[in-house]
Protein backbone atom coordinates (compact mmCIF):
# COMPACT_ATOMS: atom_id res chain seq x y z
CA UNK A 1 0.00 0.00 0.00
CA UNK A 2 2.35 2.66 1.15
CA UNK A 3 4.72 1.11 -1.38
CA UNK A 4 2.54 1.58 -4.00
CA UNK A 5 2.31 5.29 -3.26
CA UNK A 6 5.81 5.80 -2.90
CA UNK A 7 6.08 4.30 -6.71
CA UNK A 8 3.26 6.64 -7.57
CA UNK A 9 5.27 9.63 -6.51
CA UNK A 10 7.40 11.93 -9.17
CA UNK A 11 11.02 10.91 -9.51
CA UNK A 12 12.21 14.18 -7.27
CA UNK A 13 10.02 13.20 -4.48
CA UNK A 14 10.82 9.76 -4.05
CA UNK A 15 14.37 10.68 -4.05
CA UNK A 16 14.22 13.33 -1.76
CA UNK A 17 12.16 10.55 0.90
CA UNK A 18 14.88 8.38 0.46
CA UNK A 19 17.23 11.01 1.39
CA UNK A 20 15.55 11.98 4.45
CA UNK A 21 15.05 8.59 5.60
CA UNK A 22 18.76 8.27 4.81
CA UNK A 23 19.31 10.96 6.79
CA UNK A 24 17.13 10.33 9.54
CA UNK A 25 18.95 7.24 9.93
CA UNK A 26 22.26 8.71 9.92
CA UNK A 27 21.43 10.64 13.66
CA UNK A 28 20.77 7.39 14.91
CA UNK A 29 23.68 5.46 13.02
CA UNK A 30 26.56 7.02 15.34
CA UNK A 31 29.92 8.29 14.71
CA UNK A 32 30.84 7.02 11.07
CA UNK A 33 34.52 7.50 11.99
CA UNK A 34 34.45 5.90 15.12
CA UNK A 35 36.78 3.10 14.66
CA UNK A 36 35.86 1.16 17.48
CA UNK A 37 32.85 -0.98 15.81
CA UNK A 38 35.31 -3.03 13.27
CA UNK A 39 34.91 -6.10 11.50
CA UNK A 40 37.50 -8.37 11.70
CA UNK A 41 38.49 -10.82 8.79
CA UNK A 42 40.04 -13.20 11.64
CA UNK A 43 41.46 -15.34 8.51
CA UNK A 44 43.60 -11.83 7.05
CA UNK A 45 44.99 -11.05 10.66
CA UNK A 46 45.73 -14.45 11.34
CA UNK A 47 47.69 -15.11 8.03
CA UNK A 48 49.21 -12.19 9.15
CA UNK A 49 50.73 -12.51 12.04
CA UNK A 50 51.65 -15.82 11.12
CA UNK A 51 54.04 -14.28 8.52
CA UNK A 52 54.48 -10.73 8.90
CA UNK A 53 54.24 -8.91 12.27
CA UNK A 54 57.24 -6.23 11.52
CA UNK A 55 59.35 -6.16 13.89
CA UNK A 56 62.16 -3.22 14.47
CA UNK A 57 65.03 -3.79 16.46
CA UNK A 58 66.31 -1.58 19.21
CA UNK A 59 69.43 -1.24 17.91
CA UNK A 60 67.95 -0.26 14.35
CA UNK A 61 65.22 1.94 15.86
CA UNK A 62 68.05 3.75 17.95
CA UNK A 63 70.08 4.57 14.76
CA UNK A 64 66.93 5.79 12.95
CA UNK A 65 66.03 8.44 16.23
CA UNK A 66 69.77 9.73 16.03
CA UNK A 67 69.65 10.01 12.52
CA UNK A 68 66.56 11.87 12.64
CA UNK A 69 64.31 9.36 10.43
CA UNK A 70 61.00 10.49 10.85
CA UNK A 71 59.07 8.89 8.40
CA UNK A 72 57.12 6.90 11.19
CA UNK A 73 55.33 6.89 14.78
CA UNK A 74 56.94 5.44 17.47
CA UNK A 75 54.15 4.97 19.87
CA UNK A 76 54.32 4.31 23.58
CA UNK A 77 51.00 1.88 24.79
CA UNK A 78 51.93 1.50 28.07
CA UNK A 79 50.28 3.80 31.05
CA UNK A 80 50.87 6.89 31.31
CA UNK A 81 52.77 6.63 35.09
CA UNK A 82 55.31 4.16 33.04
CA UNK A 83 55.96 6.55 30.09
CA UNK A 84 56.60 9.36 32.56
CA UNK A 85 59.10 7.09 34.00
CA UNK A 86 60.87 6.67 31.42
CA UNK A 87 59.79 6.65 27.24
CA UNK A 88 61.76 6.25 24.35
CA UNK A 89 63.29 9.71 23.15
CA UNK A 90 60.61 10.84 20.02
CA UNK A 91 58.27 8.12 21.07
CA UNK A 92 54.84 9.58 21.81
CA UNK A 93 51.98 7.90 24.64
CA UNK A 94 48.85 6.39 23.62
CA UNK A 95 47.97 3.84 26.06
CA UNK A 96 46.04 0.37 25.00
CA UNK A 97 42.52 2.20 25.52
CA UNK A 98 42.86 5.10 23.55
CA UNK A 99 44.96 3.66 20.75
CA UNK A 100 41.52 3.83 18.64
CA UNK A 101 40.51 7.11 19.15
CA UNK A 102 43.86 8.35 19.16
CA UNK A 103 44.57 11.00 16.19
CA UNK A 104 47.13 7.60 14.78
CA UNK A 105 46.38 7.94 10.75
CA UNK A 106 45.35 4.59 9.48
CA UNK A 107 47.87 5.30 6.64
CA UNK A 108 50.78 6.28 8.52
CA UNK A 109 54.00 4.05 9.21
CA UNK A 110 53.22 3.14 13.57
CA UNK A 111 56.22 1.48 15.35
CA UNK A 112 54.68 0.65 19.09
CA UNK A 113 56.39 -0.76 22.00
CA UNK A 114 55.43 -1.68 25.72
CA UNK A 115 57.36 -3.07 28.47
CA UNK A 116 57.72 -6.54 26.87
CA UNK A 117 55.95 -7.80 23.71
CA UNK A 118 52.82 -8.54 25.17
CA UNK A 119 51.38 -5.29 25.34
CA UNK A 120 52.21 -4.47 22.19
CA UNK A 121 50.84 -7.31 20.56
CA UNK A 122 47.41 -6.59 21.26
CA UNK A 123 48.05 -3.07 20.95
CA UNK A 124 49.04 -4.81 16.84
CA UNK A 125 45.87 -6.80 17.37
CA UNK A 126 43.66 -3.72 17.65
CA UNK A 127 44.95 -1.94 14.80
CA UNK A 128 45.84 -4.36 12.55
CA UNK A 129 41.75 -5.57 12.79
CA UNK A 130 40.67 -1.39 12.49
CA UNK A 131 42.95 -1.31 8.86
CA UNK A 132 45.91 0.27 9.84
CA UNK A 133 48.26 -0.01 7.41
CA UNK A 134 51.78 -0.60 8.70
CA UNK A 135 52.17 -1.53 11.92
CA UNK A 136 55.21 -2.82 13.77
CA UNK A 137 56.41 -3.67 16.81
CA UNK A 138 59.94 -2.93 18.94
CA UNK A 139 61.52 -6.39 19.29
CA UNK A 140 60.96 -6.99 22.53
CA UNK A 141 60.07 -3.51 24.17
CA UNK A 142 61.59 -1.68 26.47
CA UNK A 143 63.31 -4.41 27.91
CA UNK A 144 65.06 -4.96 24.94
CA UNK A 145 65.82 -0.88 24.64
CA UNK A 146 67.36 -1.39 27.57
CA UNK A 147 69.50 -4.72 26.64
CA UNK A 148 70.40 -3.89 23.30
CA UNK A 149 70.90 0.10 23.48
CA UNK A 150 70.91 1.87 26.93
CA UNK A 151 73.02 -1.04 28.66
CA UNK A 152 74.60 -3.40 25.99
CA UNK A 153 76.31 -5.77 26.67
CA UNK A 154 80.19 -6.33 26.06
CA UNK A 155 80.94 -8.87 23.82
CA UNK A 156 84.20 -8.91 22.89
CA UNK A 157 86.79 -11.08 24.22
CA UNK A 158 90.43 -10.97 25.65
CA UNK A 159 91.63 -9.85 22.63
CA UNK A 160 89.23 -8.07 20.26
CA UNK A 161 89.27 -7.95 16.49
CA UNK A 162 89.52 -4.20 14.85
CA UNK A 163 85.84 -5.29 14.30
CA UNK A 164 84.77 -5.94 17.57
CA UNK A 165 86.02 -3.14 18.73
CA UNK A 166 84.70 -0.66 16.60
CA UNK A 167 81.09 -2.37 17.10
CA UNK A 168 82.28 -1.75 20.67
CA UNK A 169 83.11 1.36 20.29
CA UNK A 170 79.70 2.04 18.27
CA UNK A 171 77.84 0.63 21.12
CA UNK A 172 78.98 2.31 23.55
CA UNK A 173 78.49 5.91 21.47
CA UNK A 174 75.10 4.82 20.94
CA UNK A 175 74.11 4.04 24.68
CA UNK A 176 75.64 7.13 25.85
CA UNK A 177 73.65 9.48 23.41
CA UNK A 178 70.44 7.76 25.26
CA UNK A 179 71.97 8.66 28.44
CA UNK A 180 72.75 4.84 29.30
CA UNK A 181 76.51 3.06 29.71
CA UNK A 182 78.27 -0.02 28.48
CA UNK A 183 78.22 -3.16 30.78
CA UNK A 184 80.55 -5.53 31.27
CA UNK A 185 80.22 -8.33 33.44
CA UNK A 186 77.28 -10.40 33.31
CA UNK A 187 73.90 -9.76 32.84
CA UNK A 188 72.74 -10.53 36.22
CA UNK A 189 75.88 -8.68 37.83
CA UNK A 190 74.67 -5.64 36.45
CA UNK A 191 70.89 -5.17 36.27
CA UNK A 192 70.55 -4.34 39.56
CA UNK A 193 72.96 -1.17 39.38
CA UNK A 194 71.72 -0.31 36.26
CA UNK A 195 69.91 3.09 36.81
CA UNK A 196 67.56 4.31 34.49
CA UNK A 197 68.00 7.86 32.28
CA UNK A 198 65.39 10.31 33.60
CA UNK A 199 63.28 11.50 30.92
CA UNK A 200 60.91 14.39 31.12
CA UNK A 201 57.82 13.58 28.66
CA UNK A 202 57.82 14.19 25.52
CA UNK A 203 61.15 13.91 26.08
CA UNK A 204 63.31 15.59 23.40
CA UNK A 205 66.78 13.99 21.46
CA UNK A 206 69.48 15.61 22.76
CA UNK A 207 73.20 14.18 24.07
CA UNK A 208 72.78 13.23 27.93
CA UNK A 209 75.54 12.82 30.39
CA UNK A 210 75.12 9.17 31.38
CA UNK A 211 72.27 8.18 33.82
CA UNK A 212 73.53 4.95 34.60
CA UNK A 213 76.47 4.38 37.26
CA UNK A 214 79.87 4.74 35.17
CA UNK A 215 80.95 1.04 34.63
CA UNK A 216 84.53 0.52 33.61
CA UNK A 217 84.93 0.45 29.78
CA UNK A 218 86.66 -0.83 27.22
CA UNK A 219 87.09 -4.67 26.58
CA UNK B 1 40.38 -2.49 0.33
CA UNK B 2 39.96 0.89 2.46
CA UNK B 3 39.35 4.50 0.38
CA UNK B 4 41.08 6.86 0.17
CA UNK B 5 42.91 4.21 -2.41
CA UNK B 6 46.02 6.96 -3.30
CA UNK B 7 46.62 7.59 0.80
CA UNK B 8 46.73 4.06 1.17
CA UNK B 9 49.48 3.24 -1.27
CA UNK B 10 47.21 1.15 -3.55
CA UNK B 11 48.59 2.76 -6.46
CA UNK B 12 51.18 5.23 -7.16
CA UNK B 13 52.00 8.68 -8.64
CA UNK B 14 51.40 7.86 -11.85
CA UNK B 15 48.59 6.30 -11.83
CA UNK B 16 46.89 8.50 -9.43
CA UNK B 17 47.47 11.60 -12.47
CA UNK B 18 45.59 8.64 -14.80
CA UNK B 19 43.16 8.61 -12.23
CA UNK B 20 43.24 12.32 -12.16
CA UNK B 21 42.99 12.74 -15.77
CA UNK B 22 39.95 10.17 -16.06
CA UNK B 23 37.62 11.67 -13.30
CA UNK B 24 38.93 15.46 -14.83
CA UNK B 25 37.20 13.97 -17.91
CA UNK B 26 33.69 12.83 -15.88
CA UNK B 27 34.00 16.17 -14.37
CA UNK B 28 34.17 18.55 -16.76
CA UNK B 29 31.53 16.90 -19.00
CA UNK B 30 29.25 16.33 -16.39
CA UNK B 31 29.78 19.94 -15.54
CA UNK B 32 28.92 20.86 -19.01
CA UNK B 33 25.64 18.47 -19.44
CA UNK B 34 24.38 20.32 -15.98
CA UNK B 35 24.24 23.47 -17.48
CA UNK B 36 27.33 24.79 -16.12
CA UNK B 37 28.83 26.14 -19.10
CA UNK B 38 26.76 29.12 -19.95
CA UNK B 39 27.23 32.11 -17.86
CA UNK B 40 23.36 33.57 -18.50
CA UNK B 41 22.27 30.00 -16.71
CA UNK B 42 24.61 30.32 -13.87
CA UNK B 43 23.72 34.17 -13.56
CA UNK B 44 20.02 33.21 -14.05
CA UNK B 45 20.69 31.46 -10.25
CA UNK B 46 20.85 35.02 -8.96
CA UNK B 47 17.89 36.39 -10.40
CA UNK B 48 15.74 33.24 -9.45
CA UNK B 49 14.12 32.90 -12.97
CA UNK B 50 16.26 29.30 -14.03
CA UNK B 51 17.63 27.39 -10.64
CA UNK B 52 19.22 24.42 -12.33
CA UNK B 53 22.40 25.16 -11.09
CA UNK B 54 21.90 25.29 -8.01
CA UNK B 55 19.66 22.25 -7.84
CA UNK B 56 22.49 20.35 -9.54
CA UNK B 57 25.17 21.54 -6.97
CA UNK B 58 23.32 20.90 -4.21
CA UNK B 59 22.03 17.64 -5.64
CA UNK B 60 25.64 17.03 -5.87
CA UNK B 61 26.69 18.49 -2.54
CA UNK B 62 24.08 15.85 -0.59
CA UNK B 63 24.61 13.33 -2.20
CA UNK B 64 28.13 13.41 -1.80
CA UNK B 65 27.84 13.69 1.93
CA UNK B 66 25.26 10.85 2.45
CA UNK B 67 27.90 8.46 0.03
CA UNK B 68 30.85 9.36 2.52
CA UNK B 69 28.63 9.51 5.50
CA UNK B 70 27.43 5.70 5.03
CA UNK B 71 30.58 4.54 3.32
CA UNK B 72 32.47 5.41 6.04
CA UNK B 73 30.27 3.90 8.91
CA UNK B 74 30.42 0.59 7.03
CA UNK B 75 34.21 0.71 6.89
CA UNK B 76 35.20 1.26 3.63
CA UNK B 77 36.56 4.51 4.36
CA UNK B 78 38.43 6.68 6.38
CA UNK B 79 37.31 10.31 6.55
CA UNK B 80 40.09 11.48 8.63
CA UNK B 81 42.52 10.72 5.55
CA UNK B 82 39.98 12.31 3.63
CA UNK B 83 41.49 16.03 2.25
CA UNK B 84 39.57 19.49 3.04
CA UNK B 85 41.50 22.60 3.04
CA UNK B 86 42.09 24.21 6.20
CA UNK B 87 39.67 27.20 7.62
CA UNK B 88 40.80 30.60 7.85
CA UNK B 89 37.49 32.22 8.95
CA UNK B 90 37.67 35.86 8.10
CA UNK B 91 40.12 36.07 4.50
CA UNK B 92 37.46 33.38 3.11
CA UNK B 93 34.33 35.37 4.09
CA UNK B 94 36.39 38.33 2.51
CA UNK B 95 37.39 35.85 -0.28
CA UNK B 96 33.94 34.38 -0.48
CA UNK B 97 32.21 37.69 -1.11
CA UNK B 98 34.37 38.36 -3.63
CA UNK B 99 33.97 35.57 -5.76
CA UNK B 100 30.16 35.88 -5.14
CA UNK B 101 29.97 39.59 -6.97
CA UNK B 102 32.59 38.57 -9.48
CA UNK B 103 30.32 34.99 -10.60
CA UNK B 104 27.43 37.52 -10.51
CA UNK B 105 29.05 40.20 -12.54
CA UNK B 106 31.13 38.26 -15.36
CA UNK B 107 28.13 34.90 -14.78
CA UNK B 108 31.41 31.86 -14.57
CA UNK B 109 33.17 30.68 -11.20
CA UNK B 110 36.81 29.27 -11.89
CA UNK B 111 35.75 25.89 -12.63
CA UNK B 112 32.77 26.67 -15.36
CA UNK B 113 34.84 29.47 -17.19
CA UNK B 114 37.34 26.69 -18.05
CA UNK B 115 33.93 24.45 -18.85
CA UNK B 116 32.67 27.06 -21.14
CA UNK B 117 36.21 27.60 -22.66
CA UNK B 118 35.88 24.06 -24.06
CA UNK B 119 32.36 24.76 -26.01
CA UNK B 120 34.31 28.21 -27.36
CA UNK B 121 32.65 30.81 -25.49
CA UNK B 122 34.42 34.14 -25.75
CA UNK B 123 33.18 35.50 -22.81
CA UNK B 124 34.68 32.87 -20.85
CA UNK B 125 37.75 32.92 -21.88
CA UNK B 126 38.00 36.93 -21.32
CA UNK B 127 36.88 36.05 -17.89
CA UNK B 128 39.70 33.55 -17.48
CA UNK B 129 42.15 35.76 -18.78
CA UNK B 130 41.00 38.24 -15.68
CA UNK B 131 41.17 35.20 -13.34
CA UNK B 132 44.72 35.07 -14.41
CA UNK B 133 45.36 38.27 -13.96
CA UNK B 134 43.49 38.73 -10.57
CA UNK B 135 46.44 35.91 -9.65
CA UNK B 136 49.26 37.73 -10.92
CA UNK B 137 47.90 40.89 -9.10
CA UNK B 138 47.36 38.64 -6.11
CA UNK B 139 51.14 37.81 -5.87
CA UNK B 140 52.27 41.01 -6.57
CA UNK B 141 50.28 42.60 -3.14
CA UNK B 142 50.75 39.14 -1.40
CA UNK B 143 53.43 40.81 0.79
CA UNK B 144 50.80 43.90 2.20
CA UNK B 145 47.88 41.47 2.69
CA UNK B 146 49.76 38.62 4.22
CA UNK B 147 49.02 39.06 7.72
CA UNK B 148 45.45 39.03 6.98
CA UNK B 149 45.90 36.16 4.84
CA UNK B 150 47.04 33.94 7.69
CA UNK B 151 44.82 35.73 10.26
CA UNK B 152 41.93 33.73 12.35
CA UNK B 153 43.31 30.19 11.28
CA UNK B 154 41.31 27.54 13.04
CA UNK B 155 42.79 24.54 11.33
CA UNK B 156 41.40 21.82 9.70
CA UNK B 157 38.12 21.74 11.04
CA UNK B 158 34.56 20.65 9.65
CA UNK B 159 30.90 21.10 10.91
CA UNK B 160 30.73 18.32 13.12
CA UNK B 161 33.54 19.40 15.03
CA UNK B 162 33.23 22.82 14.94
CA UNK B 163 29.61 22.58 16.20
CA UNK B 164 30.50 19.71 18.85
CA UNK B 165 27.49 17.49 17.70
CA UNK B 166 26.79 14.60 16.11
CA UNK B 167 27.91 13.93 12.45
CA UNK B 168 24.34 12.07 11.59
CA UNK B 169 22.97 15.69 12.89
CA UNK B 170 24.82 17.93 10.80
CA UNK B 171 23.94 15.12 8.16
CA UNK B 172 20.42 15.31 8.61
CA UNK B 173 20.18 18.97 9.02
CA UNK B 174 22.03 19.76 5.23
CA UNK B 175 19.23 17.19 3.73
CA UNK B 176 16.43 19.46 5.39
CA UNK B 177 18.20 22.17 4.03
CA UNK B 178 18.50 20.94 0.32
CA UNK B 179 14.78 20.20 0.34
CA UNK B 180 14.09 23.51 1.97
CA UNK B 181 16.25 24.62 -0.93
CA UNK B 182 14.99 22.92 -3.85
CA UNK B 183 11.06 23.88 -2.41
CA UNK B 184 12.41 27.57 -2.27
CA UNK B 185 14.02 27.43 -5.86
CA UNK B 186 11.07 25.84 -7.31
CA UNK B 187 8.69 28.52 -5.74
CA UNK B 188 11.37 31.29 -6.94
CA UNK B 189 10.99 29.93 -10.44
CA UNK B 190 7.15 30.36 -10.50
CA UNK B 191 7.32 33.54 -9.05
CA UNK B 192 9.72 35.18 -11.82
CA UNK B 193 7.90 33.12 -14.50
CA UNK B 194 4.40 34.32 -13.61
CA UNK B 195 5.90 38.38 -13.67
CA UNK B 196 7.91 37.77 -16.84
CA UNK B 197 4.23 36.63 -18.13
CA UNK B 198 2.61 39.59 -16.47
CA UNK B 199 5.06 41.89 -18.06
CA UNK B 200 4.71 40.31 -21.76
CA UNK B 201 1.34 40.52 -21.85
CA UNK B 202 1.68 44.70 -20.25
CA UNK B 203 3.95 45.08 -23.56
Amino acid sequence: MFLKKFAELPPRKRIGLVAILLGVIAVFAGDPTSKARTTIDAKEIALLSDKDIAEVNAVDLADWIIKGKYDYRLVDVRKKNKFEKYNIPSSENVPITQLLSSDLLRNEKIILYGESERTASQAWFLLKSAKYKSVSMLKGGVESWKKEVLFPQCTCGVNPSVEQKHNHNKLAEVSKFFGGGMQSGSVEATTTQMKMPTLKAPSKIKLKKAGGKKKREGC
Amino acid sequence: MIAPFYKFGYFNDEVSLIVAFVLGLAFGFLFERGGFGSGRMLAAQFYFTDMRVFKVMFTAITTAMIGLFYLSWMGFLDLSLVYFGETYLLPQVVGGLILGIGFVIGGYCPGTSSVAISTGKIDAMVYALGGLFGIFGFGEIFPWIEDFFNSTHMGKINLPEFLGIDYGIVLFVVILMAIAGFTGADWGEKLMAKKKAAQVKES
